[in-house]
């Protein structure tokens, strides 16, 4: 292994040997403290490693990995958010269980997948990857022993996840068979545009319909909004936002590597995918009461708006997906923080009756909800409406190009933007409800610790950053995804 | 000898008998094991494509040990998940275990 | 940089607001009555301290880089039109804050904080001339008014602020493709990305496409037949100073895109869509003016009674010529005003009565005489009573139209007959007959005395002395291409009265002969030969001496 390739390869491994260090660690002490001291040190590790890797180009590691400033990218706002996610973690196992040692330890494992799928090039690392997110993820989400919702969220996303992989790998295999080969590339090469066996076209379509799985596209929604109520929050966190990047990066990669989308087939069935994404999120979370409910329903959808900058393609697509992307995560980490934070020992303050009056008791929690809320909606002076415009401006680009199919995707991202506003702002709505003194939710009079504000604040600002000032971001974007497109 | 043809087709029956499993039986060590049957018929994919088409490439048998590895230790999590789910509703029907809409 | 004064202006004050009413409610009032006074002089200052460019439309503005990366700047430009309408905001703000005074008890703070946010969004509208920023602007009055209307408003407040959001944010994105369906033809004819609306300017002239992109989300706001249902259940449920501002300037909004963006980005497609519109618009004020008619609700009535008055503006845009243009751009302003006072009657009337539903009122002439006056005299200007600004813009319009297409404008003008019976029958219910309501209503108070006034004020001066007026919007009527000038000849404009005697002889324009001969005939006088500057003073913006007619000569014509 050359230098560069160790430099290149040192934030995955500081985010796997932090999870050894973390078993070690449990050997001397249980604290649960010093755990997440340590959780916390790795990941900031790993973030800087990314920024020392960032420099030189793309690297290949062993036939397996390909970490370029695409993978070291996504790598980092992985690990950005894994930190945020970590202080919540601390703070919603701290009172809740004793047995804190093993949760940091899959959770830095989970992470650590997400990076070697940001970078995987070949269908090996994407399976490794894949697996070590979805066992770490459904351990945690049933890791709380006393919780039974918790532990039938396990159950199912454990059923979830595991069909996922097989039909993956199902279609992977399949593809081995025909071409005799898992890289990326290679497949690239030896896959003719416009190939119509029914090997490859089988193949692909379990692939994609493994990926389907994963981020939760409809029709392979179903069981998502029971996982994401029934785990903790800072696991739903986790589920809505890294595992959800991580894959997407994958699915961006691979498709630009294989030149997937020239093939026509493959462009009609995401597009549907896309379309029945969109109306089924926004759809199905109009009559949600419970907020996680409503979360996994907006993220359903908000993977359809993702794959419309996908199928675009090019530089633009990628770019637009990307920083679509990162203004989602910080979003959804802020709404989970707040979660979290307001969230009882006996139950996750997960009801959107649970905020009622927000507004006028603690004003400046609910300015900060609204805010990341309108983000996920798509208001302007949000990151989420940026990613929104630049979505919609590839899409209509790629209809004006001569591909008028596009037409009915971004027509379908407007109207589904419209139809979901209306269970946003349902939860905005909450927040102005009127309630008699002492008659509030207890969940509104709880005191945020100072950890959660800090998330908070900066997930908050993130979001406002990115909308009202979002050109350094999308240069930096697109000077570290360019080097695909060169 | 089988034919490629034949091989492949007992990997798709393979696949979705144990798809079958999981839609159809509400036990959830049935349904644990039809993922486990899923992954073998790709393990059997994997093998064909070598013995057939690239019997000088060795990716196949690296990817058939690393799924079966994989696979353990995603039935060792899943075990133990069901194990709780045992505990704490005395069933592991899943048709019984319903607490959230969905 | 005025400009942008007046927008920080209304933000961080409406800020201070909210920190205010967490110390005490009355803090709250005053401190947003102050800022926006502030706003009213900075807009009298704006009045007076104009420069303009020669050869440029444009008065007062700023241009600086926003977001390099989409070519994305943050252009605030202003012109006549945007002039009038921004004092119109700042008018109304004052008095919106005025007649929250009692009525908001509740969170006070909170409330004069999205009141001022509404009036910076509005303003922001009024002058962003990059799309981008226009589209942010537009979404960015909504949040606010969605607050107002679902936490101060009356008992199904909710729904109507959620239907109000929804037609508003559905229009707004499909305008919002349009913008990038712009951008991008551009973009595919020069290479370059720009959102600049200078810039955009003849990009597509004819695309059909586009244009109703951008028409769709205009004829919301409007709002136009069959586009309006969101507007009586908002009116209704808003609190009486969101109802003052919907009207007053939301709408406006609506009448200001059509102007701004309609004709002059894409002059061919309007031409051919023309009839249609324009059909919409007389569609518009007939059902407005019969649904009027039919209401039980004083709020639901007035709000029917906009759709009524705004379809004759959608009939003035799409009339595409100047007579109607300037109509348009006077009827925004009085309908502001008259059906605004009506509002505020309304919330009054609500306020002492604890109803609106005009069947259990009846006889309040004789309990509140001054109120009873102040009714008739905006019954009298929603029926457009000469003397009046609704007169005039009412008949600058069916002028105008009459020129495009005369069928269309002779069923607008029975919609002046329909107006007149509503506003007959609204008094006739409400203030006359026997005594329907126990108890002694309280008259007017001084307060509501000086909102009222200022409201007859404004729609006398409208009515009396519109020469201002029209100089200030011509300059920049005068450059929406596609927009048939010679009619301008009745107006004063840039022209001069020589060129327009010329035109109107022309035989190059044998279509404008009759009807300019037709009008000299009927009154008297040649309009084009009256001298300039009888009676008003020079217009600031230096094209004043060049006019030809007042509007009384006019009036006088008609009668």
């Amino acid at each position: 292994m050359t230098h560069a390739q160790l430099t290149a390869l040192l934030p995955v491994i500081l985010l796997a040997g932090t999870a050894v260090a973390l078993l070690l660690v449990q050997a001397i002490t249980r604290s649960h403290r010093v755990t997440a001291g340590v959780t916390l040190a790795g990941l900031a590790a790993a973030l800087v490693a990314v920024t020392r890797a960032l420099p030189q180009g793309a690297t290949p590691v062993t036939a397996l990995l390909t970490i370029d400033r695409f993978a070291l990218l996504y790598t980092g706002l992985l690990a950005l958010i894994g930190i945020g996610l970590t202080l919540l973690s601390f703070l919603y196992l701290a009172g809740r269980t004793r047995l804190t040692g093993a949760y940091y330890i899959l959770f830095t494992l989970a992470l650590a997948g997400g990076a070697v799928l940001a970078s995987s090039a070949h269908f090996a690392a994407f399976f490794l990857g894949l697996e070590m997110i979805s066992v770490s993820l459904f351990a945690l989400a049933a890791y709380r022993r006393d919780d039974p919702a918790g532990i039938e969220a396990g159950m199912k996303y454990l059923v979830l996840a595991g069909v996922a992989t097989a039909v993956l790998l199902f279609g992977a295999a399949l593809l081995y068979a025909r071409y005799g080969t898992m890289a990326f590339a290679a497949l690239g090469t030896a896959i003719a545009p416009g190939a119509g066996d029914p090997l490859t076209l089988a193949g692909i379509a379990l692939v994609v319909a493994g990926i389907g799985f994963k981020l939760t596209l409809a029709p392979f929604h179903l069981w998502a909004p029971d996982v994401y109520e029934g785990a903790p929050a800072p696991v739903t966190g986790f589920i809505a936002t890294i595992s959800k990047a991580a894959v997407f990066a994958l699915l961006l990669r691979l498709f630009t590597q294989v030149h997937l989308r020239e093939h026509p087939a493959l462009f009609a069935i995401f597009a549907t995918l896309a379309i029945a994404s969109i109306f089924a999120g926004n759809l199905l979370g109009l009559r949600q009461m419970n907020l996680k409910r409503v979360l996994a329903y907006s993220s359903v959808a908000n993977m359809g708006y993702l794959l419309i900058a996908f199928l675009a393609g090019g530089p633009a697509g990628a770019i637009a997906a990307t920083f679509y992307l990162t203004a989602y995560l910080p979003a959804l980490l802020g709404i989970f923080t707040l979660l979290t934070a307001l969230s009882g020992r006996e139950r996750d303050a997960d009801a959107i009756a649970d905020y009622a009056g927000l507004a006028w008791r603690r004003p400046v929690l609910a300015a900060a909800f609204t805010v990341l809320l309108l983000s996920l909606a798509g208001i302007p002076l949000t990151g989420g409406f940026i990613g929104k415009f630049y979505v919609a401006l590839t899409g209509v680009s790629a209809a004006l190009a001569g591909s008028p199919a596009f037409w009915a995707l971004v027509g379908a991202l407007v109207v589904g933007s419209v139809i979901g506003l209306y269970y946003y702002l349902r939860i905005v709505l909450a927040f102005f409800q009127r309630t008699p003194a002492g008659e509030e939710p207890a969940a509104i009079t709880r005191r945020v610790p100072d950890a959660a504000a800090i998330v908070l604040t900066l997930s908050t600002l993130a979001v406002l950053w990115l909308g009202v000032l979002p050109g350094n971001t999308l240069t930096l974007i697109s000077l570290l995804v360019e080097e695909w497109f060169r | 000898m089988f034919s490629i043809t034949g091989l492949l087709t007992i990997s798709g029956i393979l696949f979705v008998a144990g798809a079958a499993a999981l839609i159809t039986r509400r036990n959830a060590v049935a349904a644990l094991m039809g993922v486990e049957l899923m992954l073998n018929a790709a393990n059997l994919n994997f093998v064909a494509g070598w013995r057939y088409f690239w019997p000088e490439r060795l990716d196949a048998h690296v990817a058939v040990l690393l799924v079966i590895t994989v696979a353990a230790a995603e039935a060792a999590v899943g075990l133990a998940i069901i194990l709780n789910l045992y505990r704490k509703f005395g069933t592991v029907d899943l048709e019984q275990i319903r607490l959230m809409r969905g | 940089m005025i400009l942008v004064l007046l927008i920080l202006n209304l933000l961080l004050g409406g800020g201070l607001a909210w920190l205010a009413g967490r110390w005490s409610a009355s803090a709250a009032r005053w401190t947003a009555l102050v800022v926006t006074l502030f706003e009213l002089l900075f807009v009298g200052l704006l009045w007076l301290r104009l420069e303009p460019a020669e050869g440029s439309p444009w008065l007062a503005g700023i241009v600086a880089d926003w977001i390099p990366n989409f070519s994305v700047k943050l252009i605030l430009l202003m012109d006549g039109v945007s002039l009038l309408l921004i004092t119109l905001t700042a008018v109304l703000g004052v008095l919106a804050v005025l007649v929250s005074w009692r009525e908001i008890q509740e969170n006070v703070g909170f409330y004069y904080f999205n009141l001022l946010c509404v009036l910076a969004g509005v303003i922001g509208v009024f002058t962003a001339l990059d799309l981008f920023l226009f589209y942010v602007c537009w979404e960015l009055m909504l949040i606010p008014m969605f607050l107002l209307i679902a936490n101060w408003g009356h008992a199904h407040r909710k729904a109507a602020a959620i239907k109000f959001f929804l037609f508003t944010q559905l229009s707004g994105l499909l305008m919002l493709v349009a913008i990038l369906g712009l951008a991008l033809t551009h973009f595919q004819a020069t290479g370059a990305i720009t959102f600049d609306y200078r810039a955009l300017l003849g990009t597509a002239p004819g695309s059909l496409w586009l244009m109703l992109g951008f028409f769709v989300a205009f004829a919301v706001k409007l709002p136009a037949f069959p586009l309006h249902t969101w507007l009586p259940d908002a009116h209704t449920e808003a609190p009486t100073a969101g109802s003052l501002l919907l009207a007053g300037l939301l709408l406006k909004t609506g009448a200001y895109g059509l102007i701004r963006f309609i004709l002059p980005l894409f002059p061919e497609a309007a031409a051919a869509f023309a009839p249609i519109a324009m059909t919409l618009g007389v569609i518009g004020i007939l059902y407005g003016a019969v649904l009027a008619f039919a209401q039980t609700d004083f709020k639901r009535m007035v709000a029917y009674t906009s759709v009524s008055h705004l379809g004759f503006v959608l009939l003035a845009v799409f009339a595409m010529n100047l007579l109607a243009l300037q109509g348009a751009v006077v009827q925004m302003l009085a309908h502001g005003f008259s059906t605004g006072a009506l509002f505020v009657l309304a919330g009054a009337l609500q306020e002492r009565l604890h109803t609106r539903d005009l069947r259990r009122m009846g006889g309040l002439w004789t309990l509140m005489p001054r109120m009873g006056a102040v009714a008739l005299f905006f019954a009298m200007a929603a029926l457009g009573l000469p003397g009046l600004g609704n007169f005039v813009a009412e008949f600058l319009i069916l002028l105008g139209a009459y020129r495009a297409n005369m069928p269309l404008a002779a069923l607008a003008a029975v919609g002046l007959v329909f107006a007149t019976i509503y506003a007959l029958w609204l008094l006739q219910r409400a203030f006359y007959g026997p005594v329907a309501s126990e108890g002694a209503p309280r008259d007017l108070r001084p307060r509501e005395t000086l909102i009222f006034a200022v409201m007859m004020a404004a729609l006398l001066w409208l009515g009396l002395f519109p020469q201002p007026v029209l100089d200030a919007a011509a300059p920049a009527l005068h450059r929406v291409p596609g927009v048939s000038l010679h009619v301008g000849a009745y107006v004063r404009g840039p022209r001069s009265p020589a060129r327009v005697r010329e035109s109107a002889h022309s035989v190059a324009r044998p279509e404008t002969a009759p009807l300019a001969e037709h009008v000299r005939n009927g009154d008297g006088s040649v309009w084009g030969d009256a001298k300039a500057g009888r009676g008003e003073a020079p217009a600031p913006w230096g094209r004043a001496g060049t006019g030809t007619s007042t509007i009384d000569d006019r009036r006088g014509g008609a009668r």
